[in-house]
């Protein structure tokens, strides 16, 4: 129906438009709040809300209201209680917490989500809701077709066929079906049953390795959440031990009374399984997470690891647990320093063959293969003296010199002139031409590189200085030196 | 109108401590303070001090070297014209000495980039000192993480010395870093560009310029280094007769080594020869 017929029947309608994106939003919202009952729940891309577009809405699907969510509770009802009672119980929980924030909805249990799908939508009774397992087939065969999750024109053929609810379908031979309608509603239906598998993609992948810690009455000080964190730590590490392996990656989430979730999430530069050690690193975190009106729930998870590859767990010291000496230490001492200051500010220093004093230092991540001993001197002693200092950048300076080969006589820097007295060079160093330029493309095939003449410098005040001009000496046009000069460095 | 003067809200008993305080000899109070290190020393196992390796500067700092466990600061001084130095590269070149003498363990270097013109250290040209693949650089875009960058690689037991190269002169910051380096035994070096309002604790504080080098007689090529070295505070130390020490130091980058030129060989051009003659 159209807004203006709907107006012109019912002059006093209220009218609200429609905010995909906010909808979008809220769904998201609410998916993320189900993680705490089990990590694998997927947005239903059969949802009405989130269909972009109105015409591929599916027959079932409708506006606003019918948006979806799949959840996968498998391997996670136990901790509602034992067999099929924590399953109504996690059922149950799951639509009076939704109830208590103003949220309707119809959730449905069964062992399949097709089945499921269509028990939300269709089931007329309360009691119909939840589906015991393996009974699927009896609990679809009453529900009109339109569970089925079909396309708009296989359903239309299916109702003008008077073929209106899904045990309708059951009695049909399979092969005149599929020959007729393809094989949507042979894969729909065995889906629904169980018989054909029908994958879930997560909205988030789930980790590997999670522990949950739910509370009779919400928290809120910021000592209750450290402690919570440090008991759900040492569960989580003992599943490493077992596992072998070693958290990269932790995330803590707490979800709030208010349905809202605050995440936080700390990484290691090497695979870690160390109890204090982790906490050292989540208490920097933990201060910046609000718990809000209090917290009910809190998750801990592993989202990356990796196979445990340190030595034996050394016997805890007494006298200053969580510290380990030498190269351990070192790295835990950056983990913490990466945590504050992101991790591209704690580095450590490789050399790399080049001969552009720029090139030759590299900031690598603290977790690589530091440089070899001696790899340095080495590198240091093939080239001519550097300075202890280079620029990131290269100043340009004005220089004066006598003969345009020589070293300058006065440079200009900074508004101050400096007047050279001594100078060493050039050391000429050319640009590599078997590497791409900055902007990717290669030079011209027989064109010279650009080359620098380095030149050591000390003004008549003792400071050492690091010049180079860029490229040989010559006269343009207009009669003026085409070569500039540039300060790259100081020297001790 | 009645004038208080506050020495009259004084209690006799503060009086008598300020009393005692004077009446304690200093001599007696260094020894306190000398056996309080010790035992902070002993605990963390490392020598008390690092010696220089030059016998006149040695000879005036306490246990003949620079002490492990404490706050020194070295810092650029104007050029012999007077001008402020236009970059800190003695200074540092003097600091990566200090880094080299200290044990082996991890290097905290931690720095905070200012201004336009960005010149991070340069490792190829350290690696006389030290071998660069011990350090462990950490850029800080605040004072206050510096320095906090700076206590924990401190109180970290793997690391040799940390390093912080600031502006910031924080009284409390310094505090806290010399008290972070007693406990630990892990040496701090403050590095500065320019001058600042000296931390009250640091164990000494010394101030490099670069000096004009001497040439190879008959040309004009850049010698090697030379440094105009003050040692400004000496905190634990021998006072020495000058009021501020002072030594024209020359880094040998062939030999590698780093020694007083005599005073006959300032401004001599044959200086550098007859130096390595003598050393």
């Amino acid at each position: 129906m159209r807004l203006a017929d709907a107006r012109a029947l019912l002059p006093d309608l209220v009218t609200v438009a429609g905010e995909p994106q906010a909808d979008l939003r809220l769904i998201e919202a609410i998916a993320g709040w189900c993680d705490r009952y089990t990590p694998w729940v997927a947005i239903d891309p059969m949802g009405g809300a989130l269909a972009d577009d109105i015409e591929k809405t599916c027959s079932a699907g409708g506006f606003g209201g019918d948006a979806g969510l799949l959840l996968d509770v498998t391997g996670c009802t136990h901790l509602f209680g034992e067999g099929e009672a924590g399953e109504r119980a996690l059922l149950a929980d799951l639509v009076t917490r939704l109830a208590r924030r103003d949220l309707s909805c119809r959730a449905a249990m069964a062992d399949t989500a097709g089945a499921a799908w269509a028990l939300a939508r269709f089931a007329e009774r309360q009691a119909d809701l939840f589906c015991p397992s393996r009974g699927q087939r009896d609990a679809l065969g009453s529900l009109p077709v339109e569970g089925l999750r079909l396309d708009p024109p296989i359903l239309e053929a299916f109702l003008k066929l008077g073929l209106r609810r899904i045990g309708d379908l059951y009695p049909m031979p399979r092969a005149p079906l599929a020959r007729r309608f393809g094989n949507q509603p042979l894969n729909r239906l065995d889906q629904a049953l169980g018989t054909l598998a029908e994958p879930i993609e997560p909205r988030r992948l789930p980790p590997a390795f999670r522990t949950r810690l739910a509370f009779a009455e919400p928290i809120g000080r910021a000592e209750d959440i450290a402690a919570a964190t440090s008991r759900l730590l040492a569960a989580l590490c003992r599943q490493f031990e077992q596992a072998g392996v070693g958290a990269r990656q932790l995330e803590i989430a707490l979800y709030r009374v208010d349905g809202s979730v605050d995440r936080t999430s700390i990484g290691t530069s090497r695979p870690n399984r160390d109890n204090p050690k982790l906490m050292k690193l989540f208490e920097e975190r933990l201060g910046e997470l609000d718990p809000g009106f209090g917290v009910e729930l809190m998750i801990l998870a592993a989202p990356e690891v990796e196979a445990w590859s340190g030595t034996q767990d050394a016997l805890p010291d007494q006298n200053a647990p969580g510290i380990a000496s030498g190269v351990d230490g070192m790295i835990d001492l950056a983990d913490r320093l990466a945590l504050r200051l992101g991790s591209e500010n704690v580095v450590r220093l490789l050399s790399r063959d080049s001969h552009l004093p720029e090139r030759v230092q590299v900031a690598a991540a603290v977790s690589s293969k530091p440089a070899a001993a001696g790899a340095w001197r080495r590198v240091a002693s093939l080239k001519g003296a550097r300075p202890t200092r280079l620029l990131q950048r290269p100043e340009p300076v004005e220089v004066t010199a006598f003969v345009p080969d020589d070293p300058p006589s006065v440079f200009h820097w900074r508004r101050h002139a400096h007047r050279i007295v001594r100078a060493d060079g050039p050391e000429r160093i050319a640009n590599e031409w078997w590497r791409p330029r900055s902007d990717g493309t290669h030079p011209p095939a027989g064109t010279l590189p650009p080359v620098r003449d380095y030149y050591r410098v000390e003004d008549d005040d003792g400071g050492r200085f690091w010049l180079f001009r860029d490229g040989p000496y010559q006269l343009a046009a207009n009669g003026h030196p085409t070569a500039r000069w540039f300060l790259h460095g100081f020297c001790a | 109108m009645p004038v208080i003067s506050p020495s009259a809200f004084a209690s006799p008993a503060s009086k008598a401590a300020n009393d005692l305080a004077t009446l304690v000899p200093a001599a007696l109070r260094e020894k306190v303070r000398r056996l309080e290190r010790a035992n902070s020393v002993q605990r963390s196992g490392k020598a008390a001090a690092v010696p220089l390796g030059i016998a006149a500067i040695d000879a005036l700092l306490p246990e003949g070297g620079l002490l492990t466990g404490a706050l020194h600061e070295i810092e650029a001084g104007p050029c012999p014209s007077g001008r402020v130095a236009p970059h800190d590269g003695a200074a540092l070149g003097f600091a990566a000495h200090l880094l080299g003498r200290f044990g082996p363990g991890t290097i905290l270097w931690c720095r905070r980039p200012t201004g336009r013109f960005d010149a991070p250290p340069y490792a190829s040209a350290l690696s006389p000192w030290f071998d660069p693949a011990r350090l462990l650089m950490v850029t800080a875009h605040r004072d206050e993480d510096l320095f906090w960058a700076m206590e924990e690689g401190l109180r970290c037991p793997g690391i040799a010395a940390v390093l912080g190269e600031t502006r910031a002169a924080d009284p409390t910051a310094g505090r806290r870093l010399s008290l972070a380096a007693e406990k630990n035994g892990v040496p701090a070096l403050l590095l500065r560009a320019q001058p600042a309002p000296p931390q009250s604790v640091c164990a000494t504080r010394w101030r490099i310029a670069s000096a004009p080098s001497c040439s190879t007689p008959g040309l004009k090529d850049v010698g090697a280094a030379r440094w105009r070295l003050e040692l400004r505070r000496n905190r634990f130390g021998t006072p020495s007769a000058a009021e501020t020490p002072s030594w024209l130091l020359e880094w040998n980058d062939e030999t590698h080594c780093l020694a007083v030129v005599p005073q006959a060989l300032h401004g001599s051009s044959g200086a550098r020869f007859e130096e390595r003659l003598v050393g």
